[in-house]
């Protein structure tokens, strides 16, 4: 327990004028963001990286401490992991409604988008530090990271798959809908919220807010239910 | 400010449980997402907590894009093995993100038949 205290604490206590780089450059690119109609090519993480990288080129700042000084971020991922429970609980009641489509579509599609990632990335030849980095890239972010984290991924590697699988999600589903005839709007976001966690479910929450709270749901059952199977099964797919 | 704070506490409170639970049980999951697991367990069979905790987590979840931004400039520094396969990479996620919405579309399309 006192160990575990310690812990945090130098995560926290590590916080320095880093910090002012990442808070500074992604509120110019947030506010950039919503200027410019939120549109998802422009998300502000996807801008603001670049942005901040450059940044610690021109200073000649190293990774390991602009990462150090950015610990009160980094140790808030774990209570930001918790918070998710919050929008769950009011998400829950819609379970018994449709309790045997929506846990089909949940276990199975949840199951289908992580293990046909780990096939294809075996197929491609990739190694074993990429597979550990990508198996959790439909998983959203806060959970992905820890879950990486526990497998022995490079969390780095993650967070971007991640942004990139979501991006890739909202801007194929719009024609994927349309060609399978989902017109519901509880099931598009269940889809949404499944293969493009919280980049699909913002937009979800564009289409109405039911479509929002089902993706919701989505993405939260599915980050419970994939972090329950991946760290068993991710030794089939590892030399 | 006071509830913004006491649902910090709180959710810290349900991280650290969860943390607790993960090495005393040996789980193979991590520490916060068990504590995300207890709490929602707790918010289904009584909501006394969810006024306190409704800030906290509707603030922390808004600007979460910002708790990866440390992370994800992270991948500028990767090293050469990892970049020199970044096209592979987002060539195998591009499809798998298709494979699976289309999989989930035709699962939903055949249980939603069969309930209807």
């Amino acid at each position: 327990m006192i160990e575990m205290a310690v812990q945090q604490w130098q995560l926290i206590s590590g916080t320095s004028w880093p910090l002012m780089l990442t808070i500074s450059g992604f509120a110019v690119c947030f506010w950039f963001y919503q200027r410019c109609g939120q549109r998802s090519l422009l998300h502000p993480l996807l801008i603001a990286t670049p942005l901040i990288y450059l940044a610690m080129r021109l200073i000649e700042l190293d990774f390991s401490t602009y990462y150090q000084g950015n610990g009160v971020l980094n140790w808030l991922l774990g209570p930001a992991t918790v918070a998710l429970a919050v929008p769950l609980s009011h998400q829950l009641r819609q379970l018994p409604k449709l309790f045997k489509p929506l846990t089909a579509a949940l276990l199975l599609g949840g199951l289908f988008a992580t293990f046909i990632n780990l096939l294809l990335i075996k197929l491609f030849g990739l190694s074993d530090t990429i597979l550990l980095s990508l198996a959790a890239k439909s998983v959203t972010s806060p959970i992905a990271i820890g879950l990486t984290q526990q497998i022995g991924g490079l969390a780095s590697l993650l967070a971007v798959a991640t942004m990139v699988t979501g991006l890739i999600g909202i801007v194929v589903a719009r024609s994927l809908f349309r060609m399978t005839n989902i017109d519901d709007d509880r099931w598009q976001g269940v889809i949404l919220g499944v293969t493009a966690h919280a980049i699909g479910t913002a937009k979800a929450f564009e289409t109405s807010p039911r479509c929002g709270a089902f993706a919701t749901l989505g993405m939260g059952i599915n980050g419970i239910w994939t972090s329950l199977f991946l760290p068993a099964s991710i030794g089939l797919f590892i030399r | 400010m006071k509830k913004l704070a006491i649902g910090l506490l709180i959710l810290v409170l349900f991280q650290w449980l969860g943390e607790l639970g993960v090495r005393v049980f040996k789980l193979p999951i991590p520490g916060a997402l068990l504590g995300m697991i207890f709490l929602l367990i707790l918010l289904s069979v009584n909501k006394s907590l969810l006024p306190w905790l409704e800030t906290a987590s509707s603030q922390l979840i808004r600007y979460i894009a910002l708790l990866f931004v440390p992370i994800t400039t992270g991948a500028f520094f990767l090293g050469p093995t990892i970049s020199n396969d970044m096209p592979t990479i987002l060539a195998v996620l591009a499809i798998a993100t298709v494979l699976a919405q289309w999989f989930m579309a035709i699962i939903i399309k055949s249980v939603s038949a069969a309930d209807d």
